[in-house]
C-alpha cells in the first residue's frame, strides 16, 4: 500500500460515513487527487482494496469523471468556463489571455508543474460570468486584464492556500450571490475542498 | 400465476406475463425486435439504442427503448413503423461510424448480430467520411482471450457478464464518449473461470478466443448438439467442426442447467482432440517396448484369457464414458459369470454419499426456489463451475446461503453465512454444535432448503457430512444435492451397482482376487492420491488392458493398450450429471486411425470370444440401460430426441454405492483439485496447457511461522521425492493445514498419511563480481 497511515486513516474514517463501502468511491478518489495532483494506479490499487471492488472498477469511475485527473497536475489547476453565459460575456478572451500568459493548451501542464489550464462546461456560476476556478474556488466576474492579474498573482506569491472569497475581492467583478458569510478556508490542492476530506485549510 | 397482460404489437394481439420486458414478451410471441446489447440472461441497460419501438402513450407515440421497457396491458406497439425504420437506420449508422469494417479477416463474419442486422435494418450507405478512432489490435486481455477495441460498440455484454454472473469484474469501461473503451486494469489480466462466455456473447468480432482465432468461417461449420462431460454439472453445448476438426464448443442455453454458460475449461479442453500424439493404433507390451498390433489379434489373446468364465475381472473405469459403455462392461461381466461383481470409478474419495429412504434429492432449480443454500462440499467453483454460477444467480435473487469448511472459500464472498476455521477443524469435523450456531436458527431452522452436500478430501470422514445433513433433515425441510463433482459420475453410479472408489481399489485389488484388469480412460497413477500403492497393484497383475486417448503413467504399464474415441464429439450416446438429468451426446468429427469406442471393442471382445450377447449395438445397450423404467419416460434415445427433450430428462433413481471409508490418519492435508491441472487432455490442448501448469500450495498462516517460509517458494520432501513448489498464504485455513492440488503433476506422489518435510527455498541472490 502506498498510502501512509494518516491518509488510510483519513480514507477509513470517510467510509464510515456511508453505508456501503462502495459508495464512498467517490470521495476516496477526491482524496487520491489531494494525495499526488492525480489519481495515480498505486492509488487505485488502495481504493480497490478499502472498498472491496476491483481496480478496474475504481479506474472506470475515475477515467468517466473529468475532474479525476490521469495525469499530474500543477500546483494549480486553473479552470476557465467556455459555457454559453460566459462565452457571451467574453470568456473566450480570458481564455485566450490564460493561455498567453501561461502558454499552454488544454489540459496541459507548464514544466514548473505550477499551472495546468483547461477550458470547462459550465461551473454554476452564470450570475457573475465570466468565471474562472483557480483548485474549484471559484472566482466571478473575472475580466481578461484581471485573469492575468490572477496568475501574476498566483506565480509571484505561490499560496499555499487558495481561498475564494479573497481572489474574488483582488481579481473578480460581478457575483452571483452575496453570501454575506466572509469564508476564509480555502483549497489546499488540485481537489476540491471538502472539509470531511480535510483538502481545506484556514488562510490566517 | 399472476394474470397476463393483452397488448397489440404491430396489429396483433399478444399476451405476455406482466414484468416482462417488451422485448423479451414480443420475442415469445415471434415477433423479433433487433437488438445488440440485450441479452436474456443480463440485466438490461439500453446501452445501443438498436431495439427502440414505437409506443402509444398519452402525449402521442414515442420511441422508447424495448429492453428497458415493461409490458402493461393494453399497450399498443408498432416495431416496423416508419420512424422506427428510420431509427433502427440511424442508429446503424452511428453504431458503424467507429466500427472498422474488416469483416474478411474477422471470425465473426457470418455470424456477426452487427453484419445481420445492418443488412436487414441498415442505411445502405454510411455518410461519415472522417477518419475512425483507431486502437492498437488485439490486444491480449488474458492468456485465452483477445480484445479488438476498434470493432467494440459498447454494449456492455461482456462486462456485465463479468458482474453479474461470473463475479469477476476485471474488465470494464474505462473513459467516456467517444474515448471510452473496454480494457482491463494494467497488470490484472481478465483471469475468469468464464471468460469464453464473453466471447460468444460479443455481437461482434470485438472478443475472440486465441482458441478459435482464424481456424475457420461460421458457414464451413458443422455442428451438432452435444452435453459436455468434464464435470458432473452436464452443460448443453453445440459442437463445431470444419473438415473433420473439432473446432469450437458453444454454450447452449438450458435452462434448467448451464442456461447458455460454459467454463473455460469444458469450452477449450477440447482441443486435445487434433493432438498427435493421440494413440491411434493398439499397443501390446514386449519385453517392456510397445509394439504395434492388429485390434484382432488383442481379442484373440484377451479370449484366451476369459475363455474359461471364471476369470476374475476388475474394471477401473473412469468418469468419462458414456452410460451406454458402462452398461457394456457390466454386460461383459455379468456373462462371464462373476460372483461379485467388481467396479471402481477412478475417484479418490467416493463415499456413499446421501441416498437413503429418508432423502429427498435436489434438483439444480431447486437452488432458486428455496429459502436457503447449504453447502459443505468440495470448492465447487473449482470442481462444478457453472453449479457456482447458479448458486451466484440463486443469491442474486435473494436466496441466503450458508457455507461450512474451508474448502469453500471461494463461496466465502457471496455467503450470508461462512463457517470457517472456527467451525471446521482441520480434520474436517464441525467442532461445534450445529444447533447452538446462531445465524443457523434463522436461516435454516424450519425453512426450504438446498443442500449440496459432499467429500471435500480423501480424508474427510463420511459421518462428517452425514452429521449436518442429519441436523438439516430433522431441523428443515431440506433437499440434498449430493456433490459428485467428477464427469459422468452419476451415470456410472446408475447404470453400474455397488461401485467402489479408487480408495477401496488400493485395499480390494491384488493379484489373488485379479486375473484381468480393464483401466478405461483413468490415468490413477498421474492423478490419484493413492498413486504408489495403485502403482504396485498394477504392477503385480497378469493382465492389464489399458484404454485411453493418450499414452500415460498408468497406460504405460499395461499389456495392451487400446486406443479409445473421445466422448467428446467422437461417439454417440447419453450422459447422467448431477440432477440425474440424462442427455444425448453427439458425434461430430471421426475418431482419428483405428480408435474404437469402449462399447464397441467390449462388445467385439465379447463376440470374438464367442459369448452371445444380446446388445451388441448401441441403440440396444442404450435400451438395456433404462429397461427397468416405463420406456415412455425413459431417457433412451428415442426420447431425447423428440424436441420437447432436447435438454435432456429427468430420471431420478437412488444408486447403491458400496464405498467404504478409507479415513485411517490424521495428517493435517487438504486434498483437493483445482479447476486447471495438467492432466493428459489438458496438456495437449494448447490454449489452456499453461494454464495449470503451475506447482503450488496454499498453507494457513500457522505453517508459514512454523516452517519459517520467506521467499515465496518452498520444498515439499518425502523419502526420494522432492517437489519445489510457490506457496500462497490462506487466511482461512485452520493452524498447521496446507493445501495441494493433486492434479498438477507430482503433488499426489507423495504418501498423505505421513509428515511431508517444508523446506524454505532460498533465492538465490546475484553473484557479486568485483
Amino acid at each position: 500500500m502506498s498510502w501512509d497511515d494518516k491518509l488510510l486513516k483519513q480514507a477509513k474514517k470517510i467510509i464510515k460515513l456511508y453505508p456501503q463501502k462502495r459508495s464512498a468511491l467517490g470521495p476516496l478518489l477526491h482524496l487520491a487527487q489531494s494525495k499526488d495532483g492525480y489519481i495515480s494506479d498505486d492509488s487505485i490499487t488502495v481504493i480497490s482494496e478499502l472498498v472491496g471492488i476491483t481496480e478496474v472498477q475504481v479506474k472506470s469511475v475515475s477515467t468517466f469523471y473529468s475532474m479525476y485527473k490521469q495525469e499530474p497536475t500543477g500546483k494549480y489547476l486553473l479552470s476557465v468556463c467556455k459555457s454559453i453565459s460566459c462565452e457571451i460575456n467574453n470568456s473566450s478572451e480570458v481564455i485566450n489571455k490564460v493561455q498567453e500568459f501561461t502558454g499552454l493548451n488544454n489540459n496541459e501542464t507548464d514544466e514548473e508543474e505550477l499551472f495546468t489550464f483547461e477550458a470547462v462546461e459550465c461551473i454554476g456560476a452564470c450570475g457573475g460570468a465570466p468565471a474562472v476556478q483557480v483548485n474549484y474556488e471559484t472566482v466571478e466576474g473575472v475580466t481578461p486584464e484581471n485573469a492575468i492579474n490572477l496568475c501574476k498573482w498566483l506565480k509571484e506569491t505561490k499560496p499555499d492556500v487558495v481561498v475564494a472569497d479573497e481572489m474574488q475581492e483582488n481579481f473578480g467583478g460581478i457575483k452571483s450571490f452575496d453570501w454575506a458569510i466572509q469564508d476564509n478556508s480555502g483549497a489546499t490542492s488540485t481537489a476540491p475542498g471538502f472539509q470531511t476530506l480535510k483538502t481545506t485549510k484556514v488562510k490566517k | 400465476m399472476s394474470e397476463k397482460v393483452n397488448l397489440n404489437v404491430n396489429g396483433i394481439e399478444i399476451e405476455s406475463d406482466p414484468n416482462k420486458l417488451l422485448i423479451e414478451a414480443c420475442e415469445d410471441s415471434g415477433i423479433h425486435i433487433p437488438r445488440f446489447c440485450w441479452h436474456k440472461r443480463l440485466d438490461p441497460v439500453g446501452m445501443c439504442r438498436m431495439c427502440l419501438v414505437e409506443v402509444e402513450t398519452p402525449r402521442g407515440k414515442m420511441l422508447v427503448p424495448s429492453c428497458t421497457t415493461e409490458v402493461s396491458d393494453e399497450m399498443v406497439v408498432d416495431t416496423e413503423s416508419d420512424v422506427v425504420k428510420k431509427a433502427q437506420e440511424g442508429v446503424l449508422e452511428f453504431l458503424l461510424i467507429n466500427h472498422p469494417l474488416d469483416c474478411p479477416i474477422c471470425d465473426k463474419a457470418g455470424e456477426c448480430p452487427l453484419q445481420d442486422q445492418t443488412m436487414a435494418y441498415g442505411p445502405g450507405e454510411s455518410r461519415f467520411v472522417e477518419e475512425k478512432r483507431h486502437f492498437e489490435k488485439p490486444i491480449n486481455i488474458s492468456e485465452i482471450i483477445l480484445l479488438d477495441r476498434e470493432r467494440c460498440i459498447l454494449c456492455a455484454r461482456c462486462t456485465r457478464f463479468s458482474d453479474e454472473i461470473s463475479g469477476d469484474p476485471l474488465i470494464e469501461f474505462i473513459q467516456r464518449g467517444n474515448k471510452t473503451e473496454v480494457n482491463t486494469f494494467p497488470n490484472e489480466p481478465f483471469k475468469s473461470y468464464f471468460s469464453g462466455n464473453t466471447v460468444q456473447i460479443c455481437p461482434v468480432g470485438a472478443l475472440t478466443s486465441t482458441s478459435y482465432r482464424f481456424k475457420a468461417r461460421p458457414w464451413d461449420l458443422k455442428s451438432t448438439r452435444s452435453t459436455c462431460n468434464g464435470c458432473s454439472m452436464g452443460c448443453s453445448i453445440e459442437l463445431n467442426s470444419s473438415q473433420n476438426k473439432m473446432l469450437r464448443i458453444l454454450g447452449v442455453d438450458n435452462d434448467a442447467v448451464n442456461q447458455g454458460w460454459l467454463c473455460d475449461k469444458g469450452r477449450y479442453n477440447f482441443e486435445y482432440l487434433n493432438s498427435d500424439s493421440r494413440l491411434k493404433t493398439p499397443l501390446k507390451k514386449i519385453d517392456n517396448e510397445l509394439v504395434e498390433i492388429e485390434i484382432q489379434e488383442v481379442y484373440s489373446e484377451l479370449s484366451e484369457v476369459i475363455k474359461d468364465r471364471q476369470t476374475k475381472v476388475t474394471f477401473l473405469l473412469g468418469s468419462n464414458l458414456t452410460n451406454e459403455d458402462y452398461v457394456a462392461f457390466r454386460e461383459f461381466s455379468e456373462i462371464i459369470s462373476q460372483s461379485e461383481k467388481s467396479f471402481y470409478l477412478n475417484d479418490d474419495k467416493l463415499h456413499p454419499g446421501l441416498f437413503g429412504e429418508n432423502v429427498e434429492l435436489a434438483k439444480i432449480d431447486d437452488l432458486n426456489s428455496s429459502d436457503a443454500i447449504v453447502v459443505w462440499a468440495e470448492d465447487l467453483k473449482e470442481k462444478i463451475p457453472v453449479l457456482y454460477l447458479r448458486i451466484r444467480q440463486a443469491v442474486k435473487n435473494g436466496v441466503k446461503l450458508v457455507v461450512f469448511g474451508h474448502t469453500n472459500e471461494t463461496l466465502s464472498d457471496i455467503a450470508d453465512v461462512f463457517y470457517g476455521k472456527e467451525t471446521v477443524s482441520e480434520n474436517f469435523e464441525i467442532v461445534k454444535d450445529i444447533s447452538k450456531l446462531k445465524e443457523i436458527k434463522d436461516l435454516v431452522i424450519g425453512k426450504n432448503i438446498t443442500a449440496i452436500l459432499g467429500k471435500s478430501t480423501p480424508h474427510q470422514s463420511d459421518t462428517s457430512v452425514t452429521k449436518l445433513f442429519e441436523f438439516l433433515n430433522s431441523n428443515s425441510n431440506s433437499k440434498v444435492l449430493n456433490a459428485y463433482s467428477k464427469g459422468n459420475t452419476y451415470g456410472a453410479l446408475q447404470t453400474l451397482e455397488n461401485v467402489k472408489g479408487l480408495n477401496n481399489f488400493v485395499n480390494d485389488i491384488s493379484e489373488e482376487n485379479t486375473d484381468l484388469l480393464f483401466i478405461v480412460g483413468a490415468d490413477p497413477i498421474g492423478r490419484s492420491v493413492y498413486s504408489n500403492q495403485i502403482k504396485s497393484i498394477i504392477e503385480g497383475l497378469d493382465t492389464v488392458v489399458a484404454l485411453d486417448n493418450f499414452n500415460h503413467e498408468t497406460s504405460e504399464l499395461a499389456n495392451f493398450l487400446i486406443p479409445m474415441s473421445s466422448t467428446l464429439g467422437e461417439k454417440e450416446g447419453t450422459f447422467t450429471n448431477i440432477e440425474f438429468r440424462t442427455s444425448r451426446i453427439d458425434k461430430l468429427v471421426p475418431s482419428p486411425g483405428q480408435t474404437v469406442s469402449d462399447w464397441e471393442f467390449i462388445t467385439s471382445l465379447m463376440n470374438f470370444s464367442g459369448l452371445t450377447v444380446e446388445t451388441n449395438s448401441l441403440e440396444s445397450l442404450n435400451k438395456k440401460a433404462y429397461e427397468n423404467l416405463d420406456y415412455s419416460l425413459s431417457p433412451v434415445f428415442d426420447n431425447l430426441d423428440k424436441p420437447s427433450n432436447l435438454d435432456g430428462m429427468v430420471n431420478i433413481s437412488k444408486p447403491k454405492i458400496s464405498s467404504s471409508d478409507n479415513n485411517s490418519n490424521e495428517a493435517k492435508f487438504f486434498i483437493g483439485e483445482k479447476l486447471y491441472g495438467d492432466s493428459t487432455t489438458e496438456r495437449h490442448s494448447d490454449s489452456i496447457s499453461l494454464l495449470g501448469s503451475k506447482k503450488y500450495i496454499e498453507v494457513s498462516e500457522g505453517v508459514v511461522e512454523k516452517y519459517n517460509l520467506t521467499s515465496g517458494k518452498c520444498t515439499l520432501i518425502q523419502d526420494e521425492l522432492e517437489v519445489t513448489v510457490s506457496y500462497e498464504v490462506n487466511k482461512s485455513f485452520p493452524n498447521d493445514l496446507i493445501y495441494i492440488p493433486t492434479n498438477r503433476r507430482e503433488l499426489n506422489k507423495f504418501d498423505f498419511s505421513r509428515e511431508i518435510m517444508i523446506i524454505p527455498s532460498v533465492v538465490k541472490e546475484a553473484l557479486n563480481v568485483n
